[in-house]
């Protein structure tokens, strides 16, 4: 509990904060660059929502470009301390909300922002090396409790040790799969390619990376290892980061795992910026460091215990489902499952008037978008989504009480395609909830 | 120490910055790039080119007799059967604004009340979009068939100047893409690489198009097997391929062969070249949907396609009213085509979607 009750330099979550705020910038800048505003929330004219979310809608051309303008304002904000309070809610709620449109773009380091961004809003990262402080020094502070960057430290970690144990399952360890089917793909890469159809070799990725994620955190943290672990974690990302189309994810994580470097580390890069930026140290006017006090305190710890247990848990709640996980995909999303399985699904819809008896294809390019299609024949959830979005349409055509069959065959990691669910059952009068889907066919 | 972390992080996004883009496909898709556009794309190309200027010249020949009314007819039927080679290659010069063939070459059904009144007006511009539904070879197999000969004798002769302009307009828009070819040729097979630019996507996907499109608006569809807007369809005989001239089977079966020899890498000269296949053998590419090699299933399959549609005697309007049975094993024989290009073809070929950032599944 001392650990607890003691403080540290407020260093580590300042460079944290300029880090972020820079990297966000520049995945905001990318994510527009790549024309994806377009593509994934103005062109399509249906949207996946996430269960209970319904009514987040996307804002049309001019509201989403708009929304993308803030969210590199409020990026550039975060990182230079500018009305950081503001700048951290505005920065959390809109990209919160352009991830809740569309739950086809779904992407665990996309949740991973999401958390930190809420984080940063209750965190004091602005309160050293920022325009905040230069503006009104009374807010400079150099101290800060230890759980606040035990809370920051908590948060990464937890991504890799999560993904190692999603790791610990039979595919993964006893018949590296899916990572032969990734490495078979680059086979064709100059000198190293020839190794990539090596089974060994794709045994030994998978056990690297299950074993990597999760000792990574521990070896982080203890100062022996630090050091040697921090570049092993550099090359893994650098390899995934090559390998696989994850995007700005492994630089993030690369550049956020600083934190776990002590803080004279960080007070160097402190003095490094200021001496670029001849910046001048201001003496800290409130000595002391950031302490609460009576309800304000326990609300806060209540708070952020609750929010701890609660991302231990959550992982977990797969668990409350029969059948394989990776097959239904029920409690999948938000529990830091990051490329562990191969997976792809053929979609036939059907409708069929009741009245006349009448059946037919569904032409899923008329509602769907290439991805948005890509990404609903491989999960149950979204499948049904879609049924309830052909009904919508074929209702707003006139054509009452339609009955909607889907013909799925899903492949997992490189096996036979199989049905995925029921054709027989009637889609359009089946409600989504947490419940297990006993559509879903076994695989 | 704070240096060395800096300087290691630094030079390795320097390292994979410029390996981001793996030098991967290089060499590996070239000879099919080569093959199918020397052999197949160019050489179809210049096929329909000749074609259209007989068409031209069968027009041109019509002198009101019956033998010269089958000539052009002839020509016509001919023609129509080149152009299903080539509807797949709508990416690069043939899906310049300029030329967009397939909308102007083949929108189907056609509309006859649309081509009456462009007749009768006189002032018509079939530049114009809306001018789709009544040109191409669609409309001329209204012009050419739609009644008994003797009518059409007495049409023609009133009707000739609309048919050569809509054979005018097709040669035009031909004889550009293949000039375009020329230059265009370089960027396609230089466009290595799996994006959604590289010269793989573009033809991948429009095959795959193309597939779906024959599935769908010259089978499917007309046969009520289909739905529009998610409303499904009744079996409408009148929106078959061809309904004048009766071609709607013999034209998929063009469409389907030519599509085959694509995947198998047949040139026009009938010599078996480098196609889809012989790089889904370089991959050992396994099949998710049937037992075995992926290579061999989609020959397979095309084999089954083509004969489960050359089975029927007559065209697709009559069949619908004749053997919906016989339609619907068909039609369920083309389906199962559709995983195997769209998920095992396009994961051995790594062809992507679209380019957003992925977590894996």
């Amino acid at each position: 509990m001392s650990w607890f009750h003691s403080d540290t330099s407020i260093a580590p979550l300042v460079v944290f904060r300029i880090i972020f705020g820079l990297m966000m910038f520049v995945s905001t800048l990318r994510f527009w660059l790549k024309g994806w505003i377009e593509t994934l929330f103005i062109q399509p004219t249906n949207f996946f929502h996430y269960y209970g979310f319904e009514w987040v809608k996307p804002l049309g051309e001019i509201g989403m470009y708009t929304v993308f303008v803030f969210l590199l304002i409020s990026s550039l904000f975060i990182a230079l301390g500018l009305f950081y309070r503001w700048a951290t809610i505005v920065y959390f709620l809109l990209f919160t909300y352009v991830e809740l449109i569309d739950s086809t773009n779904y992407l665990n380091h996309y949740y991973f922002i999401s958390l930190v961004a809420f984080l940063l809003c209750l965190l004091p990262a602005h309160r050293s090396l920022s325009v905040d402080v230069w503006i009104k020094s009374s807010l400079k502070l150099d101290r800060i409790p230890n759980w606040i960057m035990g809370l920051l430290k908590f948060q990464l970690g937890i991504v890799y040790f999560f993904a190692g144990i999603a790791k610990l399952n039979y595919d993964w360890l006893f018949k590296a799969m899916p990572m032969s089917i990734w490495l078979q793909a680059k086979a064709h890469w100059p000198i190293v390619g020839s190794f990539f159809t090596e089974q060994w070799l794709a045994y030994s990725f998978s056990w690297m990376g299950c074993v990597f994620d999760l000792s990574i955190v521990f070896l982080l943290l203890s100062k022996k290892w630090r050091f040697p672990a921090y570049i092993v974690l550099v090359l893994f990302h650098v390899i995934t980061g090559i390998m696989f189309p994850i995007g700005m994810f492994p630089w993030i994580m690369i550049l956020a795992t600083l934190i776990f470097f002590p803080s004279e580390f960080h007070q160097k890069i402190i003095i490094f910026i200021q001496s670029i930026l001849k910046l001048k140290n201001r003496r800290s006017v409130v000595s002391n460091s950031l302490f609460l006090h009576g309800f304000k305190k326990k609300l806060l710890l209540t708070f952020l215990a609750l929010y701890v247990f609660f991302q231990l848990v959550l992982p977990f709640r797969c668990l409350l489902y029969p059948d394989q996980l990776f097959w239904t995909e029920q409690g999948y999303r938000f529990s830091w499952r990051v490329m562990l399985m191969e997976k792809a699904g053929t979609a036939f819809f059907y409708v069929t008037d009741s009245k006349t008896g009448n059946r037919g294809e569904v032409d899923n390019s008329q509602f769907l978008t290439a991805t948005q299609e890509k990404m609903m024949a491989t999960q149950p959830d979204l499948i049904l989504q879609y049924a309830h979005i052909i009904k919508r349409e074929v209702e707003s055509r006139g054509l009452e009480d339609p009955i909607i069959n889907a013909e799925v065959y899903v492949t997992l990691n490189g096996a036979r395609s199989k049905l995925f669910i029921d054709p027989k059952i009637n889609l359009a009068v089946v409600d989504d909830s947490f419940e297990h889907k006993d559509w879903i066919l076994e695989n | 120490m704070i240096r060395f972390i800096l300087s290691f992080i630094t030079l390795s996004l320097l390292v994979s910055s410029c390996c981001t883009n793996p030098p991967e496909d290089e060499v590996d898709f070239n000879d099919l790039f080569v093959n199918i556009a020397d052999n197949i794309i160019v050489p179809r190309y210049a096929e329909l080119q000749t074609e259209l200027d007989e068409l031209q010249e069968s027009l041109n020949l019509y002198d009101g007799s019956v033998l010269s009314l089958e000539l052009l007819q002839n020509q016509f039927k001919v023609t129509y059967h080149t152009w299903q080679k080539v509807s797949v290659f709508e990416f690069g010069p043939a899906a310049e604004y300029s030329a967009l063939l397939r909308s102007n070459c083949n929108t189907f059904p056609t509309n006859s009340f649309k081509i009456e009144e462009n007749i009768n007006s006189t002032e018509y511009n079939l530049e114009f979009p809306s001018n789709y539904e009544a040109k191409g070879f669609p409309a001329l197999d209204y012009l050419l068939f739609h009644t008994n000969n003797i009518d059409l004798h007495i049409e023609i002769e009133n009707r000739r100047a609309y048919l050569n302009d809509c054979i005018l307009d097709m040669q035009d828009r031909v004889d550009a893409v293949l000039i375009a070819w020329d230059s265009y040729r370089a960027t396609f097979i230089g466009a290595v690489g799996n994006d959604q630019n590289s010269s793989l996507s573009l033809l991948f996907n429009q095959y795959l198009y193309d597939y779906e499109k024959l599935k769908r608006d010259k089978f499917a569809l007309p046969a009520g097997f289909a739905t529009q807007f998610g409303i499904p369809v009744n079996a409408d005989a009148s929106l078959v391929e061809a309904p004048y001239s009766k071609l709607s089977f013999d034209l998929m079966l063009t469409n389907l062969a030519s599509l085959e020899s694509i995947y198998l890498g047949i040139s026009e000269d009938g010599i078996d070249g480098v196609g889809l296949f012989e790089k889904l053998k370089e991959y050992n590419a396994q099949s998710t949907v049937v037992d075995g090699d992926l290579a061999e299933a989609i020959k397979e399959q095309f084999s089954i396609c083509k004969s489960a549609i050359s089975s029927f005697e007559n065209d697709l309007a009559y069949e619908i009213s004749t053997d919906v049975v016989a339609l619907q094993n068909a039609s369920s024989e083309l389906q199962k085509m559709v995983p195997m290009l769209k998920n095992d073809m396009r994961s051995y070929l790594s062809v992507t979607v679209t380019q957003t950032d992925s977590d894996g599944d």
